[in-house]
């Protein structure tokens, strides 16, 4: 295995379920108990393949883009690679740990304030209490949101929520960051601080997985894209 | 990392991994909860007192009961603090993973980190009550003896036996919402099986080898015992009481990690 590339997926397929009742489920996880392996490659009647014998390569200090429509499976992508959920058949490599979150702001409870929610967001991505006491000011200072930082977050707007998460996020010590739609949501002046950070961190040799509808932004900042079309990843085509 | 790795781990080493988030879940919980209130964390000891004193008047000013040798609202105060651990811990960590599917859904973290986050919380409660249980018992003279270090073993049999139920049942919960359903009345037939208000003490055997299938009718029953009473544990029971409860930690948290890879694709 080279430890050139951060992250590696070899073949990977994900196996949904349509319906609702799971009970199905929970009977093969129990019987699971007693078996070891499950053959999990038959499709039966209400599955559906939401990845189909994906392969990637991300390597250090890079960003690949992930572009196509909804529903694509772009952020099935996400989830298997950051263990939300696993894949059905196939193997993720990672060297090194991967961000935990797949949106920013996930996790953000309305209640508290801005600055009691990046403390919830920061241990999330696996920043310890001190290390965020210590980078509050810088956290704050990125988001621009000094004179909102104590106002519950429910009071917020989405771009605001999205700024707060987003500074959050790029504080994580993890070398794979995946963002999930950061770039579309807020205005001129934040995207381009966005994307200036993006370049910052590849410097750093942080690797990035990015989802995007915004191509041109896409075609800015990473290093290689790929088209999520059919429940798999081709490389995008030039124009 | 091979995520498979997590798996294999058991439970313990997960939240020491997580603890930092561990400690903030558990403030958030906190925070939340205590938020736009007016007395704040006084609804800890609210409930018990206010159900000691509804037991005390019924029992003893209605129904005429002599159940104790002390005043009879201390004997219910004490069944009351486990019982209402054990019955805020449930009720509260049930819908916990449905709750906070947002987070389940975007985020990697050890999933038994939200039930147990519910379990502390109660657990400050249960501590709270339990120090107003300690100025009862200087106040009204009830002398302690050493038998009453026995309370710390039965605390610790308490806090796993809750943790063990109510992991189960909260991951249970993720498939299948018919518990939430189900514990509201099934937690109170759960308490009247328990001995809260009344003592196993005066019943026949049959009626004592019955209710002690429940194991809360042993921490409770004890609690007392070793408290107020003075008196000590019979081994035997005790050694009984820790292997069952020792198999049903076991057995039912390796469910809920077994069950807790499909938690995102399932809730």
């Amino acid at each position: 295995m080279s430890s050139e590339y951060a992250l590696q997926l070899d073949g990977v397929w994900k196996k949904y379920s349509k319906t609702e009742f799971f009970h199905k489920s929970i009977r093969e996880e129990v019987v699971g108990l007693f078996k070891w392996k499950k053959d999990g490659t038959s499709l039966s009647k209400d599955e559906f393949w939401a990845l189909k014998d994906v392969n990637l390569r991300l390597k250090r200090g890079e960003a690949i883009g992930l572009y196509g429509a909804n529903g694509a499976g772009k952020t099935t992508i996400l989830k298997v690679v950051s263990s939300i959920t696993y894949p059905t058949i196939g193997d993720i490599t990672v060297n090194g740990t991967v961000a935990p979150l797949i949106e920013v702001g996930a996790g953000f409870h309305p209640d508290l304030s801005g600055r009691e929610n990046i403390y919830v967001n920061g241990t999330i991505i696996g920043m310890q209490i001190k290390e965020i006491k210590a980078k509050m000011d810088s956290i704050v200072g990125f988001s621009e949101l000094e004179g909102f930082i104590d106002m519950p977050v429910k009071k917020y707007s989405s771009g605001m929520y999205l700024r707060l998460g987003f500074s959050v996020a790029v504080n994580s010590s993890a070398e794979v960051l995946l963002f999930d739609e950061i770039l579309s949501v807020s205005d001129k002046a934040f995207q381009q601080k966005c994307v200036d950070k993006i370049k910052e961190l590849k410097r750093e040799g942080r690797s990035i997985i990015m989802v995007s509808h915004n191509l041109a932004l896409l075609r800015e900042t990473a290093d290689s894209i790929y088209l999520i079309k059919d429940c798999t990843a081709v490389p995008m085509p030039e124009e | 990392m091979c995520a498979c790795e997590y798996y294999k781990v058991d439970i313990i080493k997960r939240i020491i991994k997580y603890r930092q988030l561990f400690i903030v879940l558990v403030w958030r919980e906190f925070a939340v909860r205590y938020r736009y209130t007016i007395i704040g964390i006084m609804w800890a000891g609210l409930q018990p007192l206010s159900m000691m004193l509804l037991f005390t008047f019924i029992f003893t000013y209605i129904m005429k009961l002599q159940v104790s040798s002390y005043p009879s609202f201390i004997f219910y105060f004490a069944g009351l603090i486990p019982w209402t651990f054990f019955a805020h811990s449930l009720n509260s960590s049930i819908p916990s993973l449905t709750n906070h599917y947002q987070l389940i859904t975007k985020i990697y973290f050890p999933r038994e980190l939200l039930p147990l986050s519910s379990i502390i919380v109660a657990l400050v409660d249960f501590i709270i009550c339990a120090v107003i249980l300690f100025v009862f018992i200087l106040i009204f003279r009830i002398p302690l003896t050493w038998n009453a270090l026995w309370i710390f073993p039965l605390i610790v049999l308490l806090i796993v036996f809750t943790t063990s139920v109510s992991l189960f049942l909260a991951g249970l919960n993720v498939y299948y919402r018919d518990v939430r359903l189900a514990s509201n009345f099934l937690i109170q037939l759960w308490f009247f099986m328990s001995p809260v208000m009344y003592s196993v003490d005066s019943l026949g055997t049959k009626m004592k080898m019955l209710l002690f299938l429940n194991p809360l009718t042993f921490i409770i029953e004890n609690m007392r015992r070793v408290l107020l009473e003075g008196r000590g544990i019979v081994p035997w029971q005790m050694l009984f009481v820790c292997v069952v409860i020792g198999i049903f930690y076991v057995v039912l948290c390796r469910f809920f990690i077994k069950i807790e890879r499909a938690f995102a694709d399932v809730i």
